[in-house]
């Protein structure tokens, strides 16, 4: 279906046996390169526009080895190169505390040659001393993007350590606050920061999360990631998913391209319905969710409407999907495993492997480990995920791929193992 | 206007918008033959509770059953159309959910014991029909032998909601009432903080905040 430059498309098998219950589909969203929703229009323009924040880590240890601050002053510039004219823009450096480097009173700076040629200078200046709080660095960014009208909202923040300097409550209630606020790109350069901490971050305030090991490839990576922000065109989109009565929706994930399960995110709108935030999308992206209901079975010929599956921008509804399930005795059709929902089982089985058994590798449980990071090379192979499979490749000796069978590598670079952790979550797509 | 199977009135002519099931194209019944408020209230109706576009049977938005409610005061006066027989009786219920605004009103008020109250990850939406003399909404207490009807105990629990926090009570039209008899941080109905001990009667769709992150919505249907 196509409505305002977005199709919602679904895969699924809607034939359940009799008495079956739970109806899986992949839906997948696209938002067209032309579309009107997304596509740059002067009128859009006019609109409030966008604000951007770079946060970036000055601690202490960002100055040993010195590279790291050198190289995080050098991706700052290159950030602040690629925000375009008009855009509201600031510069935050990251302690114990946080502060506004630029504009140094702490508001936004509207984007110019002159703006930043100023920034660029601030950057320059950036030095490492202090402790680390990120709680305090969202805090302020909040404070920051609540004074400005932009509707696009996005943040990037850089650290190279673990959240020492305050609770881990204080960091929960910061992203609490933050959420739904601005977006956030997370990277944590170097191999001292905490994956688990950033990925609570980037997750709940809808960004990615990567690891930078090293601290040379930081500016490439701070480009491309506002370079991503800029393109960005429509914020606040949800997928509003109606279910019928005496129906519940079991989980709903962004399963491409990476894995997000969204199912404690839903907003309710009225009895029978519930709004999953999708944050900003740019023309051309696509993505696909999972969406899992569970429905009270009606009889054998009997054509249900499982789920309606509509994307919204504000009021506005950009495009809608239905989802459906029809009981039959046919064993042929019912049984029948859709290659799309099937596919996506097992990148979020293969996600969750290896994020598994990096954990029981953490605590010493050999056994485990190994046959979690198995099932994750046997799974990646079969689904032609090359990147996971390669990534794996560096924690595990792979002895024969499709059936999983892996011996662990004694001696394993923390960057390795960070880089598996952290992109355990990207998914590859099938051909349709 | 259609009618499914199940009786349910539905605006979209492929899949009710109540349960879901396919409408059979020639199994239908004419909505305009069953004369109900529905139809004689006019063209762009809205939802007596909340305002929102009414169409079918059930409100898109909050749920309210349009057939066994009352129409709109200011609305005609629906044509005297024989009552269906299988109209079943208006039931009350309240809907208990995890309420981020609510929770956010009652941080920004800034007591210090509701700093540290975490809004809950996930919090299934609880549903209690209420019938009998007395709903008493709480935390249950063995050690107190309370066991309210309504019992909020978790997990997820939110610890600002009383063990007895506030009490229904029947209206003799069948509605509800409300009283608070002095929890340790009250309640509040449609945002107003109500005095203890008054007896409030409750319309349907009134948000009924407890505690730090509780909202109760009172639905007729």
């Amino acid at each position: 279906m196509i409505a305002d430059g977005f199709t919602v498309e679904v895969f699924q098998n809607e034939f359940l046996p009799a008495g079956g219950a739970e109806v899986n589909a992949v839906v997948t969203v696209t938002s067209l390169a032309d579309s009107p929703a997304t596509a740059e229009q002067p009128a859009r323009q006019q609109q409030p526009g966008r604000a951007e924040i770079i946060i970036v880590d000055c601690s202490r240890s960002m100055a040993s080895p010195s590279a790291k601050i050198a190289a995080a002053r050098a991706a700052t510039v290159a950030a602040i190169d690629v925000i375009r004219d008009g855009v509201a823009f600031a510069l935050v450096a990251g302690t114990h505390r946080a502060r506004p480097v630029w504009p140094p009173d702490g508001s936004l700076a509207v984007a110019s040659d002159q703006a930043r040629r100023d920034a660029r200078e601030a950057a320059a200046r950036l030095a490492a001393d202090g402790g680390t709080a990120i709680g305090q660095w969202l805090r302020l960014a909040h404070t920051m993007f609540t004074t400005h009208p932009a509707a696009l909202r996005h943040a990037i923040l850089l650290t190279d350590g673990k959240n020492e300097h305050e609770a881990a409550a204080d960091l929960d209630a910061a992203i609490d606050a933050c959420e739904g606020v601005f977006s956030c790109d997370c990277r944590g350069v170097g191999t001292d920061w905490e994956v688990s901490e950033l990925r609570r971050i980037s997750a709940r305030l809808l960004g990615t999360v990567d690891i930078v090991p090293d601290p040379a490839g930081l500016a490439a990576d701070f480009a491309a990631m506002m370079t991503t922000a800029m393109g960005k065109q429509l914020g606040d989109v949800a997928l509003r998913v109606w279910t019928p009565q005496h129906a519940m929706v079991k989980f709903v994930k962004q399963v491409a391209p990476m894995v997000e399960d969204l199912s404690d995110r839903a907003a309710p709108q009225g009895a029978q319905a519930g709004d999953y935030p999708t944050g900003a999308w740019g023309p051309g992206e696509s993505r696909d969710y999972h969406v899992c209901v569970q429905v009270s079975p009606a009889s054998i010929g009997q054509e249900m409407l499982a789920a309606r599956v509509s994307l919204l921008a504000g009021p506005e509804v950009l495009g809608q999907g239905l989802v459906r399930a029809i009981w039959t005795d046919d064993e042929a059709l019912s049984t029948r495993l859709n290659s799309q929902v099937a596919h996506y089982t097992g990148q979020a089985e293969l996600a969750q492997s290896i994020q598994d058994g990096l954990e029981a590798r953490k605590r010493g449980d050999e056994e485990v480990a190994t046959a979690s990071l198995g099932r994750a090379v046997a799974l990646a192979h079969e689904s032609g995920n090359e990147d996971t499979a390669r990534l794996l490749a560096k924690v595990v000796e792979v002895v024969d791929a499709p059936t999983g069978t892996v011996r662990l590598k004694k001696a394993v670079a923390d960057a390795d193992e960070m880089a598996l952790d952290t992109r355990s979550v990207k998914t590859v797509r099938t051909r349709k | 206007m259609t009618t499914c199977q199940h009786g349910h009135d539905s605006a979209d002519e492929d899949f009710c918008q109540v349960c879901g099931i396919r409408i059979d194209a020639t199994a239908l019944v004419a909505g305009s033959a069953s004369g109900s408020a529905t139809t004689a209230a006019g063209a762009a109706e809205t939802c007596p509770a909340c305002g929102a576009e009414r169409t079918g049977q059930f409100c898109e938005a909050c749920g309210l059953d349009f057939q066994t409610t009352e129409p709109v005061p200011s609305a005609p006066k629906a044509s005297p159309a024989v009552p269906s027989p299988r109209r079943p009786q208006p039931a009350w219920a309240a809907v208990v959910t995890a309420d981020r605004e609510h929770y956010e009103r009652v941080r920004a008020e800034g007591s210090p014991e509701a700093a540290k109250i975490e809004f809950p990850a996930y919090c299934p939406v609880r549903r209690f029909p209420l019938s009998g003399e007395e709903m008493r909404i709480g935390r249950r207490s063995v050690s107190r032998g309370l066991a309210p009807e309504i019992d909020l105990t978790g997990p997820p629990t939110d610890p600002g909601v009383s063990h007895l926090h506030a009490v229904l009570t029947p209206e003799p039209d069948g509605s509800w009432a409300l009283l608070d008899p002095g929890s340790s941080n009250g309640t509040r109905i449609n945002g107003t903080e109500i005095p203890a001990g008054a007896r409030i009667p409750l319309l349907h769709g009134d948000q009924v905040c407890i505690g730090a992150w509780t909202t109760m919505q009172i639905l007729l249907g």
